[in-house]
């Protein structure tokens, strides 16, 4: 199969298409709704065909895709929010995420993070999502979104501290409000 | 020397943005600091629950299911459809492109290791051996097996570089009074002019650390660290050799 459209579509279609999971997981981490970000994945993944041609280093064409998606979610944005000053957006706009409460077990830890992440500022929480997640250096974050490098670690060190106040203080309403327990 | 580390230099610490001398630097000071061992630790640990949040993002149930079926079949259809036309039409043309993919993928093997190149073709020429146990049977390999190609490329004319590159307990092998092939060793160096022996100042520092005193024999020389030895080897062309 894959030799196929290797032969018809060439080894940069194979290229993108493996690239489909990590795309996913960067635009969940961005909107978190599941049915947005496949829509983001899609849409990227198909200017991403559209443009090809732009691609001068196929070394870089993850970092290339993503930079496509992040055109793809700002003008979601825009289109979304009838004003289109992006870039003010970037520092101010908190998803309406409720504040995350109790961690305990594994799934908490996960649904507490993820609500966490989704309450830092969309600026900051692609830097941190970018970095954290797919391990990209500071100056391919910068390319990506096209801020200078020093915006980017700006951001990072604001999203990190944010993100660990808001864990610990969930941590601490935990232990101080000690839930039921369950008794067998 | 005890300024007060950013949070900045931190982040780029810890997401292994600063340079190999910097990060070696605050390597050094992490094992007397322990507030900032701490810092790092936390800021560790945060990375590895974002990273842990993220790591199954939910699948979307969107619509899209119930067409999933038809449009399967009609995929393998139309991709039955391909193969055939690809098998009728384009014969000799896949068998040669088909042979040329596996040339590519084929991976270079050096006296029966393993080998990792960055070029398609391994250079021969330029190899390194990474040794990183003190297993008496590995050490004694890791000669064998440079012994064995600075001889052939001496018999075939070639000059030939090879270094051997030690971290971890494979150290021992280059530790003055603790190696067991110190002669051999030495006769080696005399005898090939090209051959290099390098041991990890990181795993020094380590063992030093430990209370253990360690000395290299006078032929080796030691890099700031055995990774970035073999990276930057592996960037300038050379075929790594795990043993």
């Amino acid at each position: 199969m894959s030799m196929i459209s290797k032969i018809l579509f060439g080894p940069i279609r194979t290229g993108m298409e493996a690239n489909r999971p990590v795309l996913y997981r960067i635009a969940y981490a961005w909107c978190h709704d599941a049915a947005l970000a496949d829509d983001l994945v899609q849409e990227a993944l198909a200017k991403a065909w559209a443009r090809r041609a732009q691609l001068r280093d196929e070394a870089s064409l993850k970092a290339w895709m993503v930079s496509i998606m992040n055109h793809c979610w700002l003008d979601h944005l825009r289109g979304r929010r009838e004003f289109d000053d992006v870039d003010a957006l970037q520092d101010e706009i908190e998803s309406g995420a409720d504040t995350p409460e109790v961690c305990c077990n594994r799934e908490q830890v996960i649904a507490c993070v993820r609500a966490a992440v989704a309450r830092l500022p969309l600026g900051q929480r692609q830097v941190l999502t970018l970095v954290d997640l797919e391990e990209f250096g500071y100056a391919e974050v910068a390319g990506i979104l096209d801020i200078p490098v020093g915006t980017v670690m700006s951001r990072l060190s604001r999203a990190r501290a944010s993100l660990k106040i808001t864990l610990d203080n969930a941590a601490k309403q935990h232990a101080a409000q000690p839930a039921l327990r369950r008794v067998k | 020397m005890n300024a007060v580390i950013s949070n900045e230099t931190l982040h780029a610490f810890v997401d292994g943005e600063l340079d190999v001398a910097e990060s070696e630097a605050l390597t050094a000071r992490l094992r007397s600091d322990e507030t900032l061992a701490q810092r790092v630790c936390a800021l560790r640990s945060l990375q590895s629950m974002v990273r842990l949040a993220y790591a199954e993002p939910p699948v979307s149930t969107g619509g899209k299911s119930l067409v999933a079926p038809r449009r399967q079949i009609m995929q393998r259809c139309a991709m039955g459809c391909l193969i055939l036309i690809a098998g009728l039409s384009g014969g000799w043309v896949l068998r040669s492109l088909e042979s040329d993919v596996v040339a590519g993928v084929s991976a270079p093997a050096i006296g029966g290791f393993q080998a990792v190149s960055l070029s398609r073709v391994a250079d021969p020429d330029r190899v390194m051996l990474h040794l990183d146990s003190a297993a008496p049977e590995r050490m004694q390999a890791a000669l064998d097996q440079a012994e064995r190609l600075l001889d052939e490329a001496e018999r075939e004319g070639r000059a030939m570089q090879l270094e051997i590159i030690a971290n971890s307990h494979g150290i021992n092998l280059m530790r003055a009074g603790v190696s067991p092939h110190a002669a051999r060793m030495a006769r080696m160096s005399q005898r090939h002019a090209n051959l290099q022996w390098v041991a990890c100042s990181q795993t020094i520092a380590r063992f030093t650390g430990e209370g253990q005193k360690v000395e290299l024999l006078p032929i080796t020389r030691a890099a700031p660290t055995a990774i970035g030895e073999i990276v930057t080897r592996l960037q300038q062309g050379w075929t790594y050799v795990r043993v």
